[in-house]
């Protein structure tokens, strides 16, 4: 347990000023079972408003609701406010991969990311990092979550305005020694191949380039270093429409 | 009588609440209807606890009408996987009496240019505790130690940072922060409340 996580009845509370507020949710976002906990103990202090219920004035109801019909609603969409990035690292990108995912409502609670395979290089490294980290925060920025045929769970980022998308494959059964797992992005359905994890990888985090005039991105199981087009069904496809 | 008795007596007592989980999905939909279901089921709980943290009638009323408006209007945030709509919606209703009365706070400190808190803190405690009629909620509180409890009710209802709380309690920092949290976990255990 991290200091910062015995917060977590204050925060439940309201009981922080902004400051450690904000540095708290920074926290939630990268600690699952800290936002768990979170959630658990908001509900416990709702479940003593029983007790102090009493009616409104019934003149409120009106008010709130000609209010509430005057007023227009936030669209559900990738919240911005949860990508701002301290800084463009590996890690930290992940992180926002996965509050993506967790806002997405795709199963926040106990999720994990699993690691990125090791980078050829730094310099690729960082140009790919920062390349993630503009289609994560992109304005047109869309997601699609879905779970993989066996397990596991594939979850893809898309802004058509850059051409690219971010794929988040995690927990993914293992493909087996001389097997791994290959992206394809499918238009008019024709797959052409965005990659392919390293062997035996059950996760990965994998920037997917040209998306535009396509519908799908899709995953299969493929022998050892990919296939030129899928031999085997699809584990998992996602929309990007 | 176990906990689990009383646990399920407490249940079997309250009429069955129309599901705000799946309504809130319609709210986010635009669905004025349901909104005013949803506002039908929460309100008085709503400015129940407004009422307690603000105190006065007629900011409580402003101040409730404000949160239910952000509920309306921020309807699409709300996740069923990640909690009830009950704990969501009144946990926007908590912050926003608790931003209240802290700029009122704030405000009434610029012109004393002195920091003496103005929530008459027994006031809180005592009144809150005497209004718990569920035998439950109020069994679940007294299981705690004075320090857990009070520390939970003063931040809680009396809108107090944990440092605020502290000191008033004249007790260490950690010491506070370690005690919402354990006591928060020891009440949630009583309660048997859970998620998912």
């Amino acid at each position: 347990m991290t200091d910062i996580h015995t917060l977590a009845g204050a925060y439940a509370l309201n009981a922080i000023d902004d400051l450690e507020r904000a540095r708290f949710d920074r926290h939630l976002a990268e600690c699952p079972s800290c936002a768990a906990e979170v959630a658990e103990l908001t509900e416990t202090m709702a479940a003593l408003s029983d007790a102090t219920a009493e009616p409104p004035p019934a003149r409120l109801r009106a008010a709130v609701l000609a209010r509430a019909a005057a007023t227009p609603q936030t669209q559900r969409a990738v919240r911005r406010q949860t990508f701002r990035l301290p800084a463009v690292r590996w890690q930290r990108l992940v992180a926002a991969a996965a509050t993506v995912i967790a806002l997405g409502g795709a199963g926040a609670v106990g999720y994990e990311i699993a690691n990125h395979p090791a980078p050829l290089n730094n310099t690729r490294v960082s140009a790919e990092d920062k390349q993630i980290a503009a289609v994560v925060t992109a304005p047109d920025a869309r997601l699609n979550s879905a779970t993989a045929t066996g397990g596991g769970k594939v979850t893809v980022v898309s802004s058509h305005s850059l051409n690219e998308a971010v794929a988040v494959l995690a927990k993914l059964p293992s493909p087996g020694a001389d097997h791994a797992y290959q992206l394809w992005v499918i238009s008019d359905g024709t797959p052409r191949s965005a990659g392919v994890l390293a062997v035996d990888s059950t996760g990965a985090t994998e920037l997917v380039s040209g998306i535009r005039g396509a519908q799908l991105i899709g995953v299969t199981r493929e022998p050892a270093g990919g296939s030129r087009t899928p031999t085997q069904p699809l584990v998992a496809q996602l929309s990007l429409t | 009588m176990t906990p689990e008795q009383e646990r399920t007596l407490q249940h079997t007592r309250q009429p069955a609440p129309p599901d705000l989980d799946n309504l809130m999905c319609r709210v986010a939909a635009g669905d004025q209807n349901a909104f005013a279901t949803v506002y039908d089921a929460i309100a008085p709980r709503a400015y129940g606890l407004i009422r307690r943290i603000v105190r006065d009638p007629a900011l409580a009323e402003e101040v409730t009408q404000d949160a239910l408006v952000e509920v309306w209007r921020t309807a699409a945030r709300f996740d069923k996987e990640r909690g009830s709509a009950v704990g969501w919606i009144l946990a926007i209703a908590h912050h926003r009496a608790v931003d209240c009365v802290r700029a009122e706070q704030a405000a009434a400190d610029r012109e004393r240019r002195t920091s003496t808190a103005s929530v008459p803190f027994d006031e809180v405690v005592a009144e809150v505790t005497a209004r718990l009629e569920q035998q439950a909620v109020r069994r679940c509180l007294q299981a705690l130690t004075s320090i857990q409890r009070e520390a939970i009710l003063l931040a809680y209802y009396g809108g107090l940072t944990y440092r605020d709380v502290a000191e008033r309690l004249g007790a260490a920092l950690p010491t506070v922060k370690t005690r919402m949290r354990d006591g928060l976990i020891r009440l949630r255990d009583c309660l048997g409340v859970t998620l998912g």
